[in-house]
């Protein structure tokens, strides 16, 4: 007799895998949350950090457990006086470069339009340091082993520095999730400037490294998170050269990747592109003991990447 | 006779940052030790080997916590660009043989943000969890506000990874390259791993603009570097740390002080440290860059007949 093996036969038991796993790593993540309702990377740390934080609110944004609010509470509890947010609990007060990220996990909360309109005004005025005239011009001139048009700038990691890709499509994501219909004067060239950044830093090969395509004459890799996050916050956009080499480098790349953090991201993007993503959850599943995942950040990713497929994607934004 | 003047004009002006000391003590020992084993391959013998160089230095490691820092970039198929996995595994069961309570390994890489899957693909997870050696990405740690104790990059204070300020003994275990914007990675440079992405970003951009070799000094100062075992066998000449070629110079080594480590890698590769800043400046309060203050343990420095290639603006390094 054959045995039986359900997960196989029955189609939709692949989805009640998912959602028990779901379960199982929402409860791992709920049991993380640390005593001042934040979380930390790691759990050796005490420390709450912005980033397991806003992406743990984005897996739990329908959740009815007071591990919510009480993490909602944490989040505007830390925001800076000048309306950022700051890398972890105690942090110098200049903002992080993943404030945006706080951003997004306050519009997808669905309240708190004041700390959110804060942030904002922040994202607004934070650039990075090529767009002033004076680094453009040693740019152009005397520093040109990194190729990149400092015209096109976004958002840095840390003010006075220069742009990235995580900070800029985040803030992208988050001003264009912010501003659905009405686009202010400010708003409209800070996303277009912030999308002609991420167009003209790609890597020859398709797809984004951190920040630069090519330095010192020669390619620089693409990576997974970077390029998923880029793509998501080009979604919506006219789909060009750059965003289909970019899509196709993630296609091919992700075929081989076995770190679930990587995983989560590139399926995050792939699905906002409609493109096929069933065999990405899948791997995620059979990493299903979410003891083995020792980074609450990439738990609460992976948390995001398979319930798209069921509740939507949080990152996906339109035009 | 123009190429050295050229090469001893951009020596100096890489050295402005370094015109006024700015470091608080001088913790330069009076001599310092190195020892350059051979060490043809990467291979299952090197961890004999290693304990036998590892033992002329008499460490007293009993009951210590060891961290070691390789360094671990990215990983790019058939490019030797990481301190090599097989060397760091060695390292950490020579450091439990000789008494230590703990060994953890520990690296913050600086671009790629995915530091889980950079050890799946170099192969270091594989080993790891085989040793059930722990890994503490340092990107991600608990950090502690330090102030440095040299402040060429004005920065004043750093944020490090709270198990990096625990750990009783430091080794730096970097890949001995040149590098297209420090003239040369070696343990120093390696440091900058310890930077928090999660503080810093990917990278920590604030670095360079605050200097890379202000950065390498100021981070040294502030973060004792109490041993260094540099990856030589495989090294990198060109356009590194990334894009450069391999190397092979078929050595390890091993040095109870990082100006006397970083001096003697230079050497081997054909580069004259006197005129790398970075060196320069930690020789003045931190180790011995001086031949005569360098006691060799094991091999003699031999330079190679032809110096590592560099990208143009580095070119007078070479030692010729």
């Amino acid at each position: 007799m054959a045995s039986f093996d359900g997960f196989s036969v029955f189609p939709y038991n692949r989805v009640m895998t998912e959602r028990l796993l779901q379960i199982s790593f929402r409860n791992a993540l709920i049991g993380r949350q640390m005593a001042t309702g934040g979380w930390s990377y790691g759990q050796a740390s005490a420390q709450g950090d912005l980033e397991p934080t806003c992406l743990a609110l984005l897996a739990l944004r329908w959740d009815s457990s007071p591990s919510r609010a009480r993490g909602l509470q944490f989040l505007l509890d830390t925001q800076n006086p000048n309306g950022s947010w700051p890398a972890f609990c105690g942090d110098d007060p200049e903002g992080s470069g993943l404030t945006a990220l706080a951003v997004i996990a306050l519009i997808n909360s669905g309240e708190l339009a004041l700390q959110t309109e804060r942030g904002l005004k922040w994202l607004l005025h934070s650039k990075g340091k090529e767009s002033h005239w004076l680094w453009k011009w040693k740019f152009r001139t005397s520093d040109t082993h990194v190729r990149f048009n400092p015209d096109k700038y976004g958002w840095p990691w840390m003010t006075g520095t220069c742009s990235w890709v995580i900070p800029t499509a985040f803030s992208v994501i988050a001003l264009k999730q912010a501003f659905v219909c009405c686009k202010t004067e400010e708003v409209d060239p800070r996303i277009r400037r912030g999308k002609e950044m991420l167009l003209d830093r790609a890597c020859p090969g398709g797809g984004w490294n951190a920040g630069n395509g090519v330095v010192y004459g020669v390619p620089m890799a693409s990576h997974l998170d970077a390029t998923a996050t880029a793509l998501l916050a080009l979604h919506g956009e006219e789909v060009d050269d750059v965003i289909n080499s970019g899509l196709h480098w993630l296609e091919r790349r992700v075929v081989t990747c076995s770190a679930p953090w990587s995983l989560a991201w590139s399926l995050l993007a792939l699905d906002a592109y409609d493109r096929p993503v069933g065999s990405l959850a899948d791997r995620l599943c059979d990493l299903s003991d979410p003891g083995r995942i020792r980074d609450s950040a990439t738990l609460a990713a992976m948390i995001l990447a398979l319930d798209c497929l069921v509740q939507g994607n949080v990152f996906k934004v339109l035009a | 006779m123009l190429a050295g003047s050229v090469g001893l004009a951009a020596g100096a002006a890489t050295s402005l940052p370094f015109l006024v000391p700015r470091f608080d003590q001088v913790r330069r020992p009076s001599r310092s030790r190195v020892a350059i084993l051979p060490a043809e391959k990467y291979s299952e013998r090197l961890e004999r080997d290693l304990l036998i160089g590892l033992r002329l230095f008499s460490l007293d490691l009993r009951g210590k916590s060891v961290l070691l820092k390789p360094n671990l970039v990215d990983f790019l198929p058939g490019v030797d660009i990481n301190t090599h996995p097989l060397l760091v595994v060695a390292a950490a069961q020579c450091f439990l043989k000789l008494g230590a309570a703990s060994v953890s390994i520990a690296e913050g890489p600086g671009h790629q943000r995915d530091t889980e899957l950079v050890l799946w693909e170099s192969g270091f997870r594989a080993l790891l969890d085989e040793q059930r050696i722990p890994f503490v990405d340092l990107n991600r740690d608990e950090l502690v506000k330090t102030k440095l104790h040299a402040n060429y990059t004005g920065l004043g204070h750093i944020w490090l990874p709270r198990r990096l300020r625990n750990a009783d003994f430091v080794v730096s275990m970097p890949k001995v390259k040149t590098h297209h914007w420090s003239g040369v990675t070696l343990s120093m440079k390696n440091m900058f791993g310890v930077v928090p992405g999660a503080k810093y970003g990917w990278p920590k951009n604030i670095l360079h603009w605050r200097g890379i070799e202000p950065s390498i000094v100021d981070i040294c100062a502030t973060v004792p570097i109490h041993f260094v075992i540099a990856d030589a066998i495989v090294a990198m000449e060109g356009n590194g740390p990334l894009a450069g070629s391999s190397r092979a110079l078929g050595k390890v080594v091993l040095s109870d002080d990082p100006v006397a480590a970083d001096a003697t890698c230079a050497r081997l590769m054909g580069l004259a440290p006197e005129r790398i800043a970075h060196i320069c400046e930690t020789a003045k309060f931190l180790g011995n860059a001086s031949k005569e203050l360098i006691d060799q343990l094991a091999d003699p420095v031999t330079a190679p007949e032809m110096p590592f290639r560099t990208v143009p603006e580095f070119e007078y390094l070479q030692a010729r």
